[in-house]
């Protein structure tokens, strides 16, 4: 089945109804999810597998007073749907109280966030997943390299009912497409990658070609001593650092003295500046380029927030409890991040560096100190030494130590252009940008 | 450590209409949307001929049942208690020499008979771009059921009665001044699952896995300084006595008390000197810097795109000089209690024991049927596992272990023996590079050691190493009487992503010189 905004609300409605019958007078939630997803892989220039799988999703969360319980099943045939809600009621019943639950939301007034549902993305038949993987490997056996990558379409729709009358539902498609490519002398590796709404937005070639012109340009990389080194950082790398300030964002967090937001002596450093003039980050469902669905994931409404304004700290986000508790506004956690880009062209972050690093992306990325947001994690598929303004030579890849609060905090130029990057189940909306006095700890021998 | 094959609920033949009845019959909620065994087994049977009807030259078919059930507190409540299910089936085909995959979550025939012809569909779109055509190593037919032994199942436990538990865990710990938050949480799956194949292979199993666990979190309002201390108690195999039988209880307070001990303590400072890892922090140094780089696929270059390739290549078997002479690493999917444990993997092989690692010398991967013919083997090492039943089944890691030395040394003998070392105690952040050489871990609590005694606690200690160069400074191993079994609930590999539960086993050891990193200078050493 699929699930139009009818047959959501009358699957909702069949939920909802034998929650009013099984368990009269409690509240009760329903999610539901509906998507297609498929994808071809492909590594050592062949096709490796596929796979295609189509799923329902129902969820219901039941509460008898403070007493709550959540559950979930694939199946949607009404036995199954009654077996959900009384397996719900069976744990809501005996679950301890909470004191922080609160009752769930009645109708809501949402935003119009941009379209982000294709319905040919969502259908794509196998045809072009394998073409793309073709083309991609046609064109590194062209450069003389070998490729491994991932190609994935999926589409569907999601949808929220409450017992107080909430009904909210939501369609979307993605394409991700990510490409690595490895030179035969066993020393260079490249990465690029894509992904949109809309299959037809994601150029192939272009994620190929920078994938292997990265892994030409990184063969016989050169040492170099690690240290303190001027970066720069392409949006991948910026995004995978950027992600690890979403936790710290939490307001609660910051009230009880457990984030890098948290004063000393209690209460939070909003209002401080703590960063350049340059740094404005913020969240918005409505942003063109990470649109998102109007509400978060119990009803709430997604407005366009602010947290950091051109170097202050605004604001944090606020759960509903805590929201509560606190006599404020709730915000809902961001789905989306957008670090604002800046002025600079990619030859403008090169230019002045008198010796500095370029950096395509990072992995394996850890928290070390959730205090200070310090993250150690490595380079990989495409490291460069830059001097006197120019990429001179392909360097190793190292493991660095360092925040993305002082990456911020460093930050002399951001880039003009900014990209979209997945990254910690979040939409990342970053530039490229240049920062200083980087960590990179100590040499990787990896390629 | 050996799980003998008497432990296993083994059915060959006619007894295998009994065992599966035995074993569905078991779980009400295991009958799924067909009303009898033999539907589904009609079902299954269908859709392996329509396979093999639209060109497939090989078939399998996964039907799994999935149930996972968690309870979370924090505090003095519960912030989610939460029960889900999933169930479906996955057909896997081999036409054209390449792998076609496709999966329903409708299990009736009308829809496992489309599902199969549409993966056989694309596995010819995708033979075009094939170099290498998929052959799959022999394995005998094997036909049988197999459970998780288990004494209380955790889910006929109630959630009051699991949650009267670890309430009882957050207000211990929350008794030691200075504490002011804790967690704790249950986490329960159940995964059935039926594995048949044109092969002839058909095998059940039922795996039960339990992942308690329990942190708690001190304050200094005055420096706006913290410190958490997670229990080191491990996910397993095993049934809700894991917990009840734990010291979990009885460590809580001390679990608040260490959390305190560790914000008052001082930082380190870095240098290099001899390290002592227990088993609870020794066990992810194995995952990642044996268990990742010995998986066959990612030496290879399969996996290049997001986990990365190994430096044990394969011109380096049993050539490569791993790890010092004492070192012997073993991969074993019969471990009892271990995570990855089970009678036959998802390729339908019949899991065994073997070494990767022998005396010091790399002398094996991990393979699946696709795999052993690449490097010549004639048998499948029987490590292929899919997460669910929407997932293409593909070379997972099997337990890996180090093997204990003789005689009965344990940690006070080898903090005894040292001069200038840390102690490294629990799991802390964790990170390798995507060749598995250069990696950096953290733990939960240190202690310096001063001419073979421990003087005081530290923090903020990170180890930096490289794979082998750091194997081969292993100078003392403990004996199999400190050997304890810890294991990882999430480990992820794979596009699109797929979760594996495997556990480790060791006792404690020693690594000479090793580069000690302060992850926070601010406090001082």
């Amino acid at each position: 089945m699929s699930l139009d905004r009818k047959t959501a609300r009358r699957l909702a409605d069949r939920i909802l109804g034998h929650a009013r019958r099984l368990a009269p007078g409690a509240d009760a939630i329903v999610s539901l999810s509906y998507g297609r997803s498929a994808n071809v892989r492909f590594a050592r220039n062949e096709i490796t597998s596929s796979g295609d799988v189509t799923e329902t999703v129902a969820a219901v969360t039941l509460a008898r007073g403070q007493r709550h319980a959540a559950s979930t099943t694939n199946q949607t045939d009404d036995a199954s749907l009654v077996a959900l809600v009384e397996r719900a009621d069976r744990l809501a019943r005996v679950s301890p109280e909470d004191p922080e639950w609160l009752p769930p939301l009645g109708p809501q007034r949402y935003r119009v966030t941009p379209p982000q549902h294709d319905a040919a993305t969502r259908d794509l038949p196998a045809e072009p997943r394998v073409a793309a993987a073709a083309s991609a490997i046609a064109a590194a056996k062209q450069a003389g390299v070998t490729v491994a990558g991932f190609h994935e379409t999926s589409g569907g729709a999601s949808a929220l009912a409450t017992s107080a009358g909430l009904f909210a539902w939501h369609e979307s498609s993605n394409i991700e497409l990510t490409v690595t490519a490895r030179t035969p002398c066993g020393t260079g590796s490249g990465w690029a990658g894509g992904t949109a709404n809309r299959a037809a937005d994601v150029d192939v070639s272009r994620v190929v070609a920078t994938a292997v012109d990265k892994a030409l340009r990184s063969c016989a990389p050169r040492a170099l001593t690690p240290g303190r080194y001027t970066v720069i950082l392409e949006p991948q790398a910026v995004a995978e650092l950027l992600g690890f300030l979403t936790g710290s964002l939490d307001a609660r967090r910051a009230d009880e003295g457990r984030s890098f937001f948290s004063r000393k002596g209690g209460g939070t450093r909003v209002g401080e500046t703590l960063f350049p003039e340059s740094i404005t980050l913020g969240s918005d469902a409505a942003d063109p380029l990470t649109p998102g669905a109007p509400y978060s994931g119990d009803g709430l409404p997604r407005q366009a927030l602010t947290f950091i304004d051109r170097g202050r700290i605004a604001r944090l986000s606020y759960d509903r409890y805590w929201a509560h508790k606190q006599g404020v506004h709730a915000t809902g956690a961001p789905h989306s991040l957008h670090l604002r880009g800046g002025t600079a062209t990619p030859e403008d972050l090169l230019a002045g560096v008198k010796r500095g690093v370029l950096i395509t992306r990072f992995w394996y990325t850890r928290p070390l100190d959730p205090k200070s947001i310090l993250i150690t994690g490595l380079t990989r598929d495409g490291v460069f030494l830059v001097e006197n303004g120019a990429v001179v030579a392909p360097v190793t890849n190292f493991r660095f130590n360092e925040s993305p609060v002082t990456m911020l905090a460093r930050a002399d130029l951001l880039g003009r252009e900014t990209v979209r990057v997945p990254q910690h189940g979040l939409d990342l909306r970053v530039p490229a940008l240049r920062t200083h006095d980087f960590h990179l700890a100590s040499v990787s021998d990896a390629v | 450590m050996r799980l003998s094959r008497r432990g296993f609920l083994a059915a060959t033949g006619s007894a295998l209409a009994s065992a599966q009845v035995a074993l569905r019959a078991r779980d009400a909620s295991a009958r799924g949307a067909l009303d009898s065994d033999s539907a589904l087994e009609r079902l299954v049977q269908q859709t392996l001929d329509a396979a093999r009807k639209a060109g497939a030259s090989y078939a399998d078919v996964r039907v799994v049942r999935r149930l996972d059930e968690s309870l979370s507190t924090r505090e003095a409540h519960v912030t989610s208690a939460a029960s889900s299910e999933s169930y479906g089936l996955g057909v896997r085909v081999i036409a054209g020499g390449a792998w076609g995959f496709a999966a329903t979550s409708r299990v009736l025939p009308v829809d496992a008979v489309a599902v199969a012809t549409r993966a056989v569909a694309m596995a010819r779109a995708a033979s075009h771009a094939v170099e290498r055509k998929v052959t799959l190593a022999p394995e005998p037919p094997h036909v049988g059921a197999w459970r998780t032994p288990l004494e209380v199942d955790p889910f006929k436990v109630g959630i009051d009665e699991k949650a009267a538990f670890l309430l009882a865990l957050d207000a211990e710990a929350l008794r030691v001044p200075g504490v002011k938050f804790c967690e704790s949480s249950f986490h329960a799956v159940r995964e059935w699952k039926l594995v048949a194949s044109t092969d002839g292979a058909w095998v059940e199993q039922e795996l039960t896995r339990v992942r308690p666990s329990f942190s708690a979190t001190a304050i200094d309002a005055t420096t706006g300084d913290f410190a958490e201390r997670e229990h080191d108690i491990p996910a397993l195999q095993a049934g809700w006595e894991h917990v009840t039988r734990s010291t979990l209880l009885a460590d809580a307070r001390r679990t608040g008390e260490e959390a305190v001990e560790k914000l008052r303590a001082p930082s380190v400072t870095p240098r290099r000197c001899d390290l002592i890892l227990a088993p609870s922090n020794l066990w992810l140094t194995i995952h990642e810097s044996v268990g990742h780089p010995t998986e066959l696929d990612r030496a290879l270059g399969y996996e290049a795109n997001y986990a990365g390739t190994s430096f044990a290549t394969v011109d380096k078997l049993g050539k490569l000089e791993y790890a010092a002479p004492a070192v012997t690493l073993f991969a074993d999917k019969t471990t009892p209690g271990g995570l990855a444990t089970c009678a036959w993997d998802d390729d339908g092989v019949a899991t065994s024991r073997w070494n990767l690692v022998e005396r010091g010398r790399f002398v094996g991967y991990q393979t699946t049927r696709e795999q052993a013919g690449w490097i010549g083997e004639a048998r499948s090492r029987g490590t292929s596992y899919a997460q669910d039943y929407k997932s293409f089944p593909f070379q997972r890691m099997p337990n890996v272990s180090l093997e204990p030395a003789p005689g009965d040394r344990g940690l006070k003998e080898i903090v005894a023996a040292t001069d200038d070392g840390i102690v490294v105690v629990g799991r802390g952040s964790w990170s390798i590079d995507h060749q598995r050489h250069n990696f950096q871990f953290g733990g939960q609590l240190f202690y310096e050691v001063k001419r073979g005694k421990i003087t005081r606690a530290l923090r903020d200690v990170a180890y930096q190493s490289n794979s082998v160069e750091f194997w081969r400074s292993c100078d003392l191993i403990g004996g199999a009487r400190e050997v304890e079994l810890h294991g990882s609930f999430y480990d992820g590999k794979g596009e699109p992503g797929q979760v594996n539960a495997v556990s480790h086993g060791c006792p404690p050891a020693r690594f000479r010189g090793v580069n000690i990193l302060a992850t926070d200078t601010r406090r001082g050493g």
